[in-house]
């Protein structure tokens, strides 16, 4: 579904991606992990638009979407939930929920049923439910994301881009995050996930690929990476 | 007394319009970041097109919307030569200076179209004054208060109720998340600086009965109007309201008991003041700077 | 100054002292008098303008208070020139310190507002204030006495051209100076600024208060040139035409002021002849469109980017066949030409012709890499007095608190001195808060820093730089319009003692500072490696060379301790080895270090010890060997091994 060749992108003078290829099979989880400065967010960016690759091909099923501006990626079907959550702090959790449909209520994308999501978003998502009404920026960082989350998935979207979900969060929240993403997984929808935490990652994901200073170093199913010790290298050093 | 509360209804009114100023200023600022310089004289060329409208035989309530509908013009033009170009390359001093050339370029074919005198504008009110707890009111003065609540209210629900509005109140939130949403960020700046001038317009339109109406009406209105705008804190809209009316107050109130000269004063004052001491207005709150 | 620069000044002077001789017309005398007495403004305010890159909306009003303190001294006193000339310039001067002294904390557009006020609020002032200055009657001002003779429209005329002269000598060399660095670094980098030393608030009152003396100069003898003057000229419009002079001209250049000058000056008259003005629009299109269909068959430009000052420039002289006068339509056409330069003329005429014919707007002078490897570095002096591993910042129950999130949570921090600590920790576990909390950009909610000994908190970042902390930027800070060695130069500033009369007057403790401040800058861009890149500018430096100038820059300060934010991000691995090699003998020269990394390698490698955050809290801290293999450390950065 979403397919990446040579990718190259950076900011300004700074060349951070140095040709990077990876695939996204429509249905699956694959995860892309690395340790900070690697280049993870930056991909993450080259593909929803928020930055313009100098180089490479990005297509999303079958559609070339490099170069595009990130809002018309959005109305193809690219949810991306990025990296600091960035909900809309003075809005209400519904609200933030229903931007997360803005192409659909502004007819970009089929119309479906809003009300009925924005419904079953809140089962999902049962602190949310709690919090409907109360300003998204007064929610503490696992709620947060949890909305972030959910208002990716509000878009019914083809494939969603989670960007460093666990970031800043106490372990018990992160948890439950990628308890969600499983359910989310198990429902059938395809996601990219970045993760600064390798093995949490590569535990709820079917393929796994991992970056170091901008290219990728090692890729293959999950389950193989979660033992290679390239992986840890790749993080603490010491494997040159 | 009788006088004190005459010039308090009076500098209500004036201090509406002000408000309605820097609601305009708020709104470009809060979705770009950038404001227009020349938005007194927005509210200028709402009053002198409204007049033209008034002198042609329009009805003074059919006019409004009109000027409406102009001012959403005008503010896309400033908005697309002005500013989109200096946003693209990043200048500051580039929407800064654009939008004063622009303002001075609408003030100079005001000029030359209109002429240089002031002009009478007709009150669709009645000009006899009322009685409101013991002073004297001009309906059209009422009118001012009424009309510029009104068009703050429904601004305020369209932000709330639409989900175009709400694309806007995301767009002040989160540039780049907004965009993530499929909202297309400029089309929105343009829109709010086509509000903005909107409203100026709409503004010039109801102080127009009230005051002399001429090309160089809006040009102190603009600078006293930021005033408000900073006391708000450039986000907080009950702060601009407030910030507006004491203005309005002060000024009348030098006007009368000092000098008409001086009145101009309280208004540049305020705006230094604040500056000085509470950049971020005494409604807003103070960004935390990211290295 | 360069020979050639003092060349053409000479003949410039000397062209413009025997103007009077071939034209014995007083019109073009005054006319040109009127150029160079705006030219002395405008000097004046390129420093606000080009240098600071502030927006200053209220010059017209400084003209005007220089205006009336001659005109008010010669009406109420009877003063005489000598004593005119001068309280002008200091009156002028003195109220701009009272604007720029509370207002001047705001930036950008504020400041833009704030200026605007105050020239609208001495406008008013000058009009009501009418037992001082006669109020809308205005002033007469004749032509002064110097030296007991009347001086008359040639004599003024010398007068004037002596003034400007001097202006433009003293105001070239406040530029060349610290002082027009600084400035510089100001519109650069505020943050860089303030960490450098150069505090953005002090000089950013400097800046105006100069302008404003200059304005108040020309003010002054724009009164006695006119021979009349009243409040209504001191307005917005005049501002603006100031501004336009600044910006066409061309900014941070003497000859795009004066460029500038006669142009506003010159341009109204233009405007006055409606036939002329037909004419020079019609040919204006003519060019742009020859111009535009050049340019884009040979692909220098779009059809998009020309379409509009095509269209427009012939919509201009369309409109000018149309009309039956263009006097009024004058304001009008300068709004159009502030559009047109703003977009398409950055540099103004002068840097277009500069840029056209030298490729480079920097004056690139060349300089010589010291010929011994002589090191530059130097530690502040007291730093030898405590003898290597004592301590040297001691941090304790640091609490940064934003809102809800606490970025540092109690952390505890002691770094020994002639050490290289490290400071690792995943995305967002307060490192970099750490950082900004220690050089003074964020103020700790709670806890205690010291640094050798003194507190660190609630001081400015300015004022910790000047007390030994130096640091560089996780995002390349550089002052970007600006060279190499004139970068560490910035650093260097607090090696002048100089102030503005030792800079004007050219003074022997000037050029020692000048000449040593040259050699350091050279040493200490040899020790990173960057000597023969002294003249490039920053901007166009490759990215690796443009995080070495940063180091230079910082050692510039004589700090006690740096602090390097991610310096390997983005390099390549030969750039790494090289910057390890520098900071090792950055220490071997007795500066401790507080290294940020990503990149373990490099923090492995040449630490000494390594502290590690994790949501903001202290979880680890050893020899770089302990940390690695410590199990906390790995499951902050990795996540916990699979349950």
């Amino acid at each position: 579904m979403l397919s990446i060749k040579n990718l190259e992108a950076g900011y300004g003078k700074v060349q951070v991606l140095h040709g990077i290829s990876m695939e996204v099979p429509k249905g699956k989880v694959v995860t892309l992990i690395g340790s900070n400065g690697a280049g993870k967010t930056t991909t993450m960016r080259a593909i929803s638009g928020m930055i313009s690759p100098s180089a490479g091909e990005i297509s999303l099923n079958g559609t070339r979407t490099d170069g595009m501006e990130s809002f018309t990626i959005a109305k193809l079907g690219l949810a991306h939930s990025p990296e600091g959550r960035r909900v809309f702090a003075t809005m209400s959790v519904t609200d933030n929920l229903i931007l997360g449909a803005f192409p659909r209520l502004t007819g970009s994308r089929p119309k479906g049923d809003v009300q009925g999501d924005l419904e079953r978003a809140m089962d999902l998502f049962p602190r949310l439910k709690e919090r409907r009404t109360q300003l998204a920026g007064t929610l503490s960082g696992g709620e947060q994301q949890m909305l972030a989350m959910a208002r990716a998935v509000m878009l019914n979207p083809e494939i969603v881009l989670l960007d460093e979900p666990s970031m800043g969060l106490a372990p018990i929240l992160v948890e439950e995050v990628f308890r969600i993403i499983a359910d989310l997984k198990s429902r059938g929808v395809t996601m990219l996930l970045v993760e600064q935490f390798a093995a949490a990652a590569l535990k709820v994901a079917d393929y796994g690929y991992v970056l170091e200073n901008g290219r990728i170093s090692v890729h293959g199913p999950a389950a193989q990476l979660q033992d290679d010790p390239a992986v840890k290298a790749a993080y603490l050093g010491g494997g040159h | 007394m009788e006088i004190l509360l005459q010039l308090v209804y009076s500098g209500i009114a004036l201090g509406m319009i002000y408000a309605v100023i820097a609601f305009g200023y708020q709104l470009t600022f809060q979705t770009s970041d950038t404001l227009n310089f020349g938005q007194g004289d927005a509210l200028m060329l709402g009053a002198m097109v409204g007049l033209t409208l008034v002198n042609h035989g329009v009805n003074y309530w059919l006019m409004l919307p009109l000027v409406i509908v102009f001012g959403m013009l005008q503010g896309a033009f400033v908005e697309r030569i002005g500013v989109q170009p200096a946003i693209k390359i990043k200048s500051e001093f580039g929407w800064i200076m654009s939008t004063i050339a622009l303002g001075i370029i609408f003030k100079n074919v005001a000029e030359n179209v209109w002429g240089r005198d002031d002009l009478k504008f007709p009150s669709p009110l009645p000009e006899a004054p009322m009685n409101l707890l013991g002073a004297n009111v001009l309906p059209m003065e009422i009118l001012v208060v009424f009309g510029a609540i009104a068009m703050m209210l429904g601004v305020e629900f369209f932000n709330r109720k639409t989900i175009y509005g709400k694309a806007v109140v995301a767009t002040f939130n989160d540039r780049d998340a907004a965009k993530l949403m499929g909202i297309n960020t400029g089309l929105v700046i343009t829109f709010s600086y086509a509000l903005s001038s909107a409203t100026a317009g709409f503004a010039g339109a109801l102080i127009a009965p009230l005051t002399l109406t001429g090309a160089t009406m809006g040009s102190v209105l603009g600078l006293k109007a930021f005033a408000v705008a900073i006391i708000g804190g450039l986000t907080s809209g009950l702060g601009i309201i407030v910030g507006g009316i004491i203005l309005g107050i002060a000024e009348t109130t030098t006007g009368f008991y000092i000098s008409t000269g001086y009145k101009d004063v309280p208004g540049l004052v305020l705006l230094l003041m604040v500056l000085a001491l509470k950049p971020a207005g005494l409604f807003g709150k103070t960004a935390i700077k990211k290295v | 100054m360069s020979r050639n620069f003092i060349l053409s000044l000479i003949v410039g002077f000397a062209l413009l002292a025997a103007a009077p001789l071939y034209t014995a017309n007083p019109y073009y005398i005054h006319m040109i008098g009127t150029i160079m007495i705006y030219a002395i403004l405008l000097f004046g305010l390129d420093i606000v303008v080009g240098y600071t890159g502030q927006v200053s909306l209220g010059h017209a009003g400084w003209f005007g208070v220089g205006s009336y303190t001659a005109g008010v001294m010669f009406m109420k006193l009877g003063a005489p020139l000598w004593l005119i000339i001068p309280a002008s310039v200091c009156i002028t001067a003195g109220f701009g310190a009272l604007l720029a002294l509370p207002a001047l904390r705001v930036t950008g557009p504020y400041l833009a507002m704030v200026t605007l006020a105050f020239g609208t609020i001495i406008q008013i002032l000058i009009n009501e204030m009418t037992f001082l200055t006669e109020g809308p009657l205005g002033i007469k001002v004749p032509k002064p006495d110097l030296f007991g003779a009347k001086l008359d429209e040639h004599g003024f005329y010398w007068l004037v051209l002596v003034l400007m002269g001097l202006s433009l000598v003293v105001v070239d060399r406040i530029l060349r100076s610290q002082l027009g660095r600084a400035f510089e670094a100001l519109r650069g980098s505020p943050v860089a600024s303030d960490c450098m030393g150069v505090s953005v608030y002090r000089y950013k009152v400097y800046a105006f208060v100069i302008s404003a003396g200059f304005a108040g100069l020309a003010g002054c003898l724009y009164a006695y040139s006119e021979q009349y003057i009243s409040p209504n000229t001191y307005n917005f419009e005049l501002t603006v035409l100031f501004l336009l002079a600044v910006i066409m001209g061309g900014r941070k250049t003497r000859s795009g002021a004066l460029l500038g000058a006669a142009i506003i000056v010159i341009l109204p008259k233009l405007l006055d002849d409606l036939e002329m003005f037909r004419q020079v629009s019609s040919t204006l299109a003519v060019l742009m469109l020859v111009g535009a269909i050049i340019g884009v068959s040979r692909k220098v430009t779009t059809v998009r980017s020309m379409a509009i000052p095509v269209v427009g420039t012939i919509a201009l002289a369309a409109f000018s066949f149309w009309l039956q006068s263009i006097t009024d339509w004058r304001l009008s056409i300068f709004g159009l030409m502030i559009l047109f330069v703003v977009y398409y003329l950055q540099d103004g005429i002068v840097g277009f012709f500069r840029k056209l014919f030298s490729g480079k707007i920097a004056r690139g002078v060349a300089y010589q890499a010291p010929s011994d490897a002589k090191d530059a570095i130097r530690v502040a002096s007291n730093a030898h007095q405590s003898a290597d591993g004592s301590d040297l910042i001691v941090a304790k129950g640091v609490l940064m608190q934003f809102g809800g999130l606490k970025a540092l949570n109690d952390v505890d921090l002691v770094v020994k001195r002639g050490t290289i600590h490290g400071l690792i920790g995943p995305n967002g576990s307060g490192k970099s808060t750490m950082m900004n909390v220690l050089t003074g950009i964020y103020v700790p909610t709670a806890g205690k820093i010291e640094f050798s000994g003194n507190t660190l908190v609630g001081r400015t970042s300015s004022d910790i730089a000047l007390s030994g902390i130096a640091r560089t930027f996780q995002n390349v800070q550089l002052f970007g319009e600006m060279s190499a060695l004139q970068n560490v130069q910035v650093g260097l500033h607090h090696t002048f003692d100089s102030n503005l009369f030792d800079v004007a007057l050219n003074t022997p403790r000037y050029q020692r500072e000048d000449g040593e401040a040259i050699e350091r800058g050279m040493g200490l861009l040899h020790f990173v490696g960057l000597a023969d890149l002294a003249s490039e500018e920053a901007r166009n430096l490759p990215y690796g060379k443009q995080r070495l100038l940063e180091i230079a820059r910082a050692l510039a300060l004589d700090p006690q301790l740096l602090l390097l934010d991610e310096p390997a991000a983005g390099l390549t691995a030969p750039d790494i080895k090289e910057l390890i090699a520098i900071i090792r003998k950055i220490r071997d020269h007795g500066i401790t270090v507080i290294l940020i990394e990503h990149h373990m390698d490099v923090v492995m490698t040449v630490s000494d010890s390594v502290s590690v955050l994790d949501f903001g809290q202290k979880i680890a801290e050893g020899k770089p060997a302990e940390v690695q293999a410590n199990e906390k450390v790995i499951e902050a950065y990795l996540g916990a091994p699979a349950a």
